[in-house]
């Protein structure tokens, strides 16, 4: 089984109109509601796969009802823990006219110390049957940095491999556990990482290095929309998707991840360059869709012969 | 199945048992070991069975009313005894492979409400009658959808 982990999830409502007025009445014209979070996308992306697949985090209220519901729709398990307050609502307005997303985003409640030891309570007893674990996303109020480093060190004592996909200090923090792949969220921090900004081939390199430094098997690297660092033990790979028309590149980190945690699953990790192929099939088959995830194992199929890869060193 | 493995752990104390179950809103829940399998199952009529045996019993008659007073003071007593000590430690499961028929026969037969469904041994989900009837309505419609095209 592959678990996910979502410690600030969120429903994201999307209100469509064609145009939005500011200080005055405005009739929507469509309204959808969709569970958020960078783990709860992996599990989404994971389950078109038809593997077994668990979320974990935190969830509250109604609208934690709706996305634990709806995520059982998907044939993913839940074992959230259920917290008092609600979770978290993000509104994004999409004016179809002027081609504009607005975010409004909730902080989301603050998550106390019982609730908390709880969750790591479900967390430990989940390892058992899992063999990857994804530690993905922004965290909630209260929580400590080093949540994402005291969750690794619990997985690594079952001999569960992790995935580590955050950004800034809970980041680094969790770098220390040597997770088994790390992907700094690049968008989250502004494309800086361990203070250092990324603007080029050169520097994801030297980013990547300083993973691996960590005693991280896998290094990856979005420094651009279209193109990744990979940097393993082995080897450093240049991953580029080509002859494709990106659409919308929200979503894509996550179905990366998604792709990584499939493919290092169920391959031998000898084989880097096919895990590697698939998991950018993955990022760019959700890329071509408006709806930042794809819906078919097809879509991602289609889009394996789209990814050259280029070993560097 | 409902795929949904929320749970408790046997030192889980009694107050926080209820707490779970009414905001997960169920009335019943698996208690698993540290390796996610199923040693137990705790329901709302097991806590109140154990905290006043005779309570259920006299529930018909007028007598509930000061009994209910007994009931919330033994609540508080037991609150933060830990949910092992009140749990079923007999519990009847079914597989994940095992059909619908004999998920209902179980649940009907033994007169429970819920099934924890294991893979390996492992708590994977839970059955409940309300499920099972949810299923075979849609079955039903589905059914008819195809004669009637």
């Amino acid at each position: 089984m592959i678990t996910t982990v979502t410690l600030n999830p969120a429903l994201d409502v999307m209100m469509e109109l064609n145009n939005l007025l500011p200080n005055q009445y405005n009739a929507v014209d469509k309204v959808s509601k969709i569970p958020g979070g960078k783990g709860i996308n992996i599990a989404k992306a994971i389950a078109v796969f038809g593997l077994d697949t668990m979320a974990l985090g935190f969830l509250g209220g109604h609208a934690g009802h709706f996305i634990a519901e709806n995520l059982r729709g998907y044939g993913i398990t839940t074992n959230f823990w259920h917290i008092e307050k609600e979770t978290r609502t993000n509104v994004i307005i999409i004016e179809h006219d002027n081609k504009i997303h607005t975010l409004l985003s909730d902080p989301g409640p603050a998550i106390s110390q019982r609730d908390l030891e709880r969750f790591k309570s479900i967390f430990s007893r989940v390892m058992s049957q899992t063999r990857m674990v994804t530690l993905s996303g922004s965290l909630p109020k209260d929580v400590p940095d080093d949540i994402y480093y005291q969750l690794i060190k619990i997985a690594q004592k079952k001999n569960v491999q992790t995935i580590l996909d955050a950004h800034g200090v809970p980041f680094e923090r969790g770098l220390e556990a040597s997770p088994y792949l790390a992907k700094p969220d690049l968008r989250a921090s502004n494309n800086r990482v361990f203070n250092k900004q990324i603007d080029s081939q050169e520097n994801a390199i030297k980013i990547a290095h300083e993973i691996l430094d960590r005693d991280v098997q896998i290094a990856v690297i979005s420094y651009q929309d279209t193109k990744d660092i990979i940097a393993t033990t082995e080897g450093i790979w240049l991953a580029e998707s080509v002859n494709q028309q990106v659409i919308n590149i929200i979503g894509t980190a996550e179905a990366i991840i998604a792709g990584f945690a499939i493919k290092l699953v169920e391959e031998n990790p000898e084989n880097i360059v096919e895990i590697i192929k698939f998991a950018m099939a993955c990022g760019l088959a959700s890329a071509l869709t408006d709806d930042e995830e794809f819906h078919t194992k097809e879509d991602v199929v289609k889009c394996i012969n789209c990814i050259k890869i280029t070993k560097l060193k | 199945m409902l795929k949904s493995t929320t749970s408790v752990s046997p030192d889980c104390r009694l107050e926080e048992v209820i707490e779970v179950m009414a905001i997960h809103r169920i009335n019943g829940i698996p208690v698993v070991n540290e390796e996610q399998k199923v040693i137990g199952f705790i329901s709302q009529h097991d806590i109140i069975k154990a905290i006043l045996p005779n309570y259920l019993g006299i529930i018909n008659s007028s007598t509930f009313i000061t009994e209910f007073i007994q009931l919330s003071k033994k609540l508080k007593e037991y609150a933060n005894h830990k949910v092992e000590e009140f749990m079923k430690k007999s519990v009847i499961t079914v597989n994940e492979d095992d059909n619908e028929v004999m998920a209902a026969d179980l649940l009907i037969r033994n007169k429970i409400h819920h099934l924890p469904v294991l893979r390996n041994g492992y708590l994977v989900g839970i059955v409940t009658l309300r499920d099972l009837l949810k299923a075979m309505i849609e079955e039903e419609d589905n059914y008819e959808e195809e004669k009637t095209q």
